[in-house]
């Protein structure tokens, strides 16, 4: 009897809660329409994985100076659908939900990630993205049973609505191989340029890649294959873009993309990481142009490459002497940063930076003769550093401190 | 009496006073125990009896998976069948030495080419990946895996792994992906989900999918 007395006085404190609760969110929500409309966008966002595993994005106007801590400052994200593999643009972030199929537009509004819209985007692991204008989204990937059909998909992005969609007809993998990789993306005109190579899977820990570097030249729009490019100096050309960056234009349209090898990408360290270019106006690779990094005073394999301008580029190398394998290969701090000379082809210094750790990462941005280098050290904490390209002076920026493990990535959130 | 987890568990540490003992074990025999079943608000009972079914039915005649126990054998059949079964679990204890709090040996041999194993245990959530064999001594820290797991374990732990006297300190509460090939050429790599982009596409791609991470 007087159990039936209780369950009946918790039932009313349900209802009541339920009613409190309802009442808080509509409330709530009412306050974030208001809010929406007097927020600025700021000029960079700060993705930040902290030393609990709990993951922040960091909006600021601000590189130089100054000490954040994320947990005071940042948007906590929820790391079961959110992840650093994303596109940042006009204040807005792109991400695929994998678990949910679907690609969503976020924004940050009262210091939380909003969802402003979302498409479907089934059987889709996203590759390399290209922006092929201001709203159009050009996505590359593979499905995700085995990884061997080349698939694409065009967004515009201000609805996120779906333009075009299709597979491509880039060879699936035969023989030894069982997977493959997309490494780059680059359009001129009606022609698009896509870099990609083979995978060999030899157990749950190991596989290698092919030696050959491949790029397909597709008929753009139609995505018709006009023709197949092979070189054999290096192999898995590029990377995964939304994680980190491996090429760009110069200011005449020259191309540049990097291969990777090393154990991070490729898993073919026998070859060397290099530099290689597709002319402005050409068609296939510059067989004449090779900046072999592994075998110059850098003597190692490279991830990740960001252009300064005036034909100066940074690449970001590993250091094998400091780590033992892929297991520590994100937590030791033993990468470095070198300045290229692309027009010379060669490598021109190490910046006097400490050693930075995570395997990938955004964490270069180039504005106005000054380039934004995050470096997380283990002994000297996680700053952005400015180097400034004309006067060649190093200088220490913002701090981020408090919970921070790493700099995951740094982004021009609007132009 | 209520029982509930904090009780089961106390029970399975053998910390129960009589009546307590005496009250898991009445709850344990009897099939109506909707009265004290202490779940979540807005739960729903039936849907977590046909989860926890969905779970065990598919994978309990297939699996090679053992467990021994150090303590005596009602308690630990009776207990472990309560604990395992409530949250979905396909165990089944064999061998039963001498009086202990928990199962000191997990075994597992999963030899599907495409399922996931998900065990939860009293120190760590594990998801044993296909064509992989995984054996951890809970009292010792010390893991034989050849193939992939993820693990996410309930207190700060430090495993050591078989063929190699690295030791490695994992967080309470975080997910850790473990892989380890099935020859000796292959290293143990041990990375937290959290830095799973890390990881070469190549792997990261193979992880995802049987984990559906």
């Amino acid at each position: 009897m007087q159990e039936k007395t209780i369950y009946k006085s918790v039932k009313k404190v349900i209802l009541l809660l339920a009613v409190a609760i309802l009442s808080l969110s509509i409330y709530s929500c009412s306050q974030k329409h208001e809010h929406t409309s007097v927020l600025g966008g700021k000029n960079y966002s700060i993705y930040i994985l902290g030393k609990n595993g709990k993951e922040y994005i960091i909006e600021t106007n601000a590189l130089d100076s100054g000490k954040i801590l994320p947990e005071k400052q940042g948007a906590i994200l929820d790391v079961k659908t959110m992840d650093r593999d994303i596109i940042v643009k006009d204040g807005s972030y792109y991400h695929l939900n994998r678990k949910k199929a679907q690609l969503s537009k976020y924004n940050i509004q009262n210091d939380s990630l909003y969802t402003i819209a979302s498409i479907p985007l089934k059987d889709f692991s996203i590759e390399n993205y290209f922006w092929a204008g201001k709203d159009s989204l050009l996505l590359t990937g593979l499905d995700i049973k085995d990884f061997t059909q080349t698939k694409y998909v065009l967004i515009e992005t201000g609805k996120m609505s779906m333009l075009s969609s299709g597979n491509l007809a880039i060879p699936q993998p035969s023989g030894k191989f069982t997977s493959m990789s997309i490494g780059f993306v680059e359009l001129r005109k009606s022609h698009l340029f896509i870099g990609y190579t083979y995978h060999q899977q030899l157990s749950s820990s190991n596989y290698t890649t092919s030696d050959t570097t491949y790029i397909a030249e597709l008929g753009y729009p139609q995505m018709k294959l006009l023709k197949i490019n092979k070189d054999t100096r290096s192999t898995y050309p590029g990377g995964i873009n939304t994680v980190q960056s491996y090429s760009f234009n110069d200011e005449q349209n020259n191309y540049y993309f990097m291969s990777c090898p090393g154990i991070a990408l490729g898993n073919r360290p026998d070859l060397p990481t290099g530099i290689f270019r597709i002319k402005a106006g050409a068609e296939s690779l510059d067989k004449d142009y090779f900046i072999n990094i592994s075998s110059s005073v850098v003597k190692n394999h490279a991830y990740g490459m960001w252009y300064l301008g005036n034909n100066k580029a940074i690449i970001r190398s590993e250091r094998k002497d400091l780590f033992k394998g892929l297991g520590d290969h994100y937590s030791t701090a033993h990468f470095e940063f070198y300045l290229i000379d692309l027009a010379a082809a060669k490598v021109l210094k190490k910046l006097d930076l400490p050693l930075d750790k995570g395997t990938r990462r955004e964490c270069v941005i180039v504005k106005d003769n000054i380039a934004y280098i995050a470096v997380n050290s283990s002994t000297k904490g996680n700053f952005v550093w400015m180097y400034n390209v004309e006067t060649n002076s190093l200088k220490k920026g913002l701090e981020l401190a408090g919970n921070t493990d790493f700099i995951m990535r740094i982004d021009k959130l609007n132009p | 009496m209520n029982i509930n987890q904090e009780l089961i568990e106390r029970y399975h540490r053998d910390e129960c006073t009589k009546e307590e003992r005496k009250a898991v074990e009445d709850w344990l025999f009897t099939d109506d125990f909707a009265e004290e079943l202490d779940l979540p608000i807005g739960e729903n009972k039936t849907e977590h009896k046909a989860s926890i079914w969905n779970e065990i039915a598919p994978v309990l005649p297939k699996e090679r998976i053992i467990k021994s126990h150090l303590f005596s054998f009602w308690k630990g059949a009776v207990a472990a069948s309560f604990v395992l079964g409530l949250i979905g679990l396909s165990f089944y204890p064999l061998t039963l030495k001498t009086k202990n709090d928990s199962p000191q040996l997990v075994s597992i041999d999963n030899t599907s080419a495409i399922s996931v194993r998900h065990l939860d245990s009293k120190g760590y959530n594990i998801s044993v990946g296909p064509n992989t064999f995984a054996k951890i001594n809970y009292a010792t820290g010390s893991v034989d895996l050849s193939g992939s797991m993820l693990i996410s374990p309930k207190k700060d732990v430090e495993l050591k792994f078989k063929g190699t006297d690295k030791k490695i300190s994992l967080k309470m509460g975080q997910t850790y992906i473990i892989l380890n090939g099935k020859t000796g050429e292959d290293k143990i790599i041990v990375v937290s989900e959290r830095n799973l982009m890390d990881l070469p596409p190549v792997l990261q791609k193979q992880i995802i999918n049987q984990f559906s991470i």
